[in-house]
């Protein structure tokens, strides 16, 4: 389908390293006045503190093309790490981009968790991009990205 | 489909219907996506609650010593509502039983519309998982009633719209999407929705059974609410049950 | 301490030690963002979520979520685990109310 081609080469083309990785739709102002409300931007930096993060394939992020519902949305970040003592995923936080708080999790796993995978279900409050930004031991940065189409609409 | 009602449905849901339209087609990733939800369903929850409110009563065992069947025979049983039952003299859900059993053994009965009464049927209809659908519309003269009165239900148009459940949920349509969601035919033997039914609604961050969710369609289609239990929505679920014969039981389902 | 309804699932149900299973923690909790309205009183629906997830195994923290009232009504968190002796899993969850709960899990290695 074509559509859907052409989503996965937008995916091959971000594969730049950045301090926030670049989305097309990036929003700087927060949406709504909620106490948590935090950008998309100064939710990176704070779990970075403005270090690089690198766009990267051992990062797998599993969203939806098109979310059935947007109060349910499912997600899933495995990343390829051996999970050892010298060699694991410290934390895996999970973003939606355009959301008043951009923030929906942040998940701290240790040697004992054996495979770096978090799965969860968010709430999308439009079509944006759900990213993943992952913390290694050895204190770097990796992030990977994907859009998520939410439809409006319920029938009952 | 007459052509009054076919213009009717035109009118009222131009807007809303596709056909086929790229942009509501759900890839085979997404879908595989949503049916891995299934192995983490909130309704599980409900379910098991549904199974310690049921303990109280007795549990499996005291369901179906009050049905009169062994323990053994229960998942098989289960799978046949709703039935036809000598002691009320009417055709019931799994839900009006349940009000029985409270009133006999002397408790005031839950109500059929509140959460944890659809708990208690999920789990009880859960005891029948993995069972095939094997309900039968002709055991007798009650049976073959209601299927009638629930397949005229089904196929009679009223409300505001022109509009009967056939309208939207039959041949002509399939393949069509209203609000991202496909709309089953249930006009045809086979389709397997009263196999997934109660399931989680998305939407409604809750359990709901297939009569609460008949409900929740009469009322956007500016149909009258049946009331749930009552004979009309009884024989409505009687006549999709049918329509699901012979289908491999899965609930707790997970819905939009 | 209040009672919310939650549940542990371990997938594959029978396991060994050294095995890596699959867990998951659901919970009824309403997730309210504070930004909603009640549809009959038209009042903002004051905001209460899980904020905070703590996986114990035996006694040692080997998991922890700082939650967002982001995530959906009725929450999941599915991760994995290796298994490493018989003992328990617990899970504690604290909400923005500051009410704290926790749920328990058996963990019972084959033998072989």
């Amino acid at each position: 389908m074509k559509r859907r081609e052409f989503l996965n080469q937008l995916g091959l083309v971000a594969a730049a390293t950045s301090i926030v990785p670049t989305m097309s739709f990036a929003a700087d102002a927060p949406k709504s006045k909620g106490p948590n409300a935090l950008s998309y931007k100064a939710a990176v930096e704070a779990i970075t503190g403005g270090k690089a993060v690198q766009t990267s394939s051992k990062v797998k992020l599993k969203v939806p093309e098109i979310a059935e519902n947007g109060a349910v949305v499912p997600v899933t970040v495995t990343v390829d790490s051996p999970m050892t003592d010298s060699d694991y995923v410290k934390a895996i936080h999970v973003l939606a981009a355009k959301n008043g708080n951009t923030r929906c999790i942040d998940v701290f796993l240790t040697p004992a968790n054996a495979k770096a995978m978090f799965a969860t279900r968010i709430k999308l409050g439009e079509t944006q991009e759900v990213v993943a930004v992952v913390e290694l031991s050895n204190g770097t940065f990796l992030t990977a990205a994907q859009s998520v189409k939410v439809t409006i609409g319920g029938c009952g | 489909m007459k052509v009054g009602i076919k213009i009717a449905l035109c009118v009222a849901l131009l807007s809303s219907l596709s056909f086929g339209g790229e942009q509501f087609a759900m890839s085979d990733s997404d879908r595989a996506m949503y049916a891995e939800m299934l192995e983490n369903n909130p309704a599980d929850i409900m379910v098991e609650n549904g199974s310690e409110l049921l303990e109280y009563m007795g549990g499996d065992a005291g369901f179906a010593k009050y049905l009169g069947i062994s323990e053994d025979d229960l998942p098989a049983y289960i799978a046949g509502f709703p039935r036809y039952i000598e002691k009320f003299g009417m055709v019931v859900g799994i839900g009006q039983v349940v009000q029985a059993m409270m009133h006999d053994g002397g408790h005031k009965p839950l109500k059929l519309k509140s959460g944890n009464m659809f708990d208690i049927i999920a789990y009880i209809k859960s005891i029948a998982n993995d069972e095939k659908i094997n309900i039968d519309v002709n055991a007798n003269k009650y049976m073959k009633e209601a299927y009638a009165l629930g397949k005229k239900n089904f196929e009679t148009a009223r409300g505001g719209r022109g509009l009967s459940c056939l309208s939207c949920h039959s041949a002509d349509i399939v393949g069509g999407v209203l609000r991202t969601q496909p709309l089953p035919d249930l006009s045809v033997k086979g389709v397997a929705v009263a196999a997934t039914w109660p399931a989680y609604r998305m939407t409604k961050s809750s359990l709901r059974t297939l009569q609460r969710r008949f409900q929740g369609c009469m009322k956007n289609a500016l149909l009258a609410v049946i009331p749930l239990g009552s004979k009309d929505m009884v024989a409505l679920e009687v006549y999709l049950t049918d329509t699901a014969k012979g289908a491999t039981i899965a609930i707790p389902g997970l819905k939009r | 301490m209040g009672k919310r309804k939650s549940l542990i699932k371990i997938k594959p149900k029978k396991y060994k030690d050294g095995d890596v299973v699959k867990v998951s923690f659901m919970v009824m909790h309403p997730m309210e963002t504070g930004m909603r309205k009640d549809k009959k009183t038209k009042e903002i629906l004051p905001a209460l979520y899980i904020n905070d997830i703590k996986f114990e195994y035996n006694g040692k923290l080997i998991t922890s979520m700082k939650v967002w009232e982001t995530l959906s009504v009725n929450p999941v968190f599915t991760t994995y685990m290796k298994i490493n002796g018989k003992g328990k899993l617990k899970v504690t969850y604290t909400d923005s109310s500051g009410e704290v709960n926790e749920k328990t899990k058996k963990i019972k290695p084959k033998k072989g």
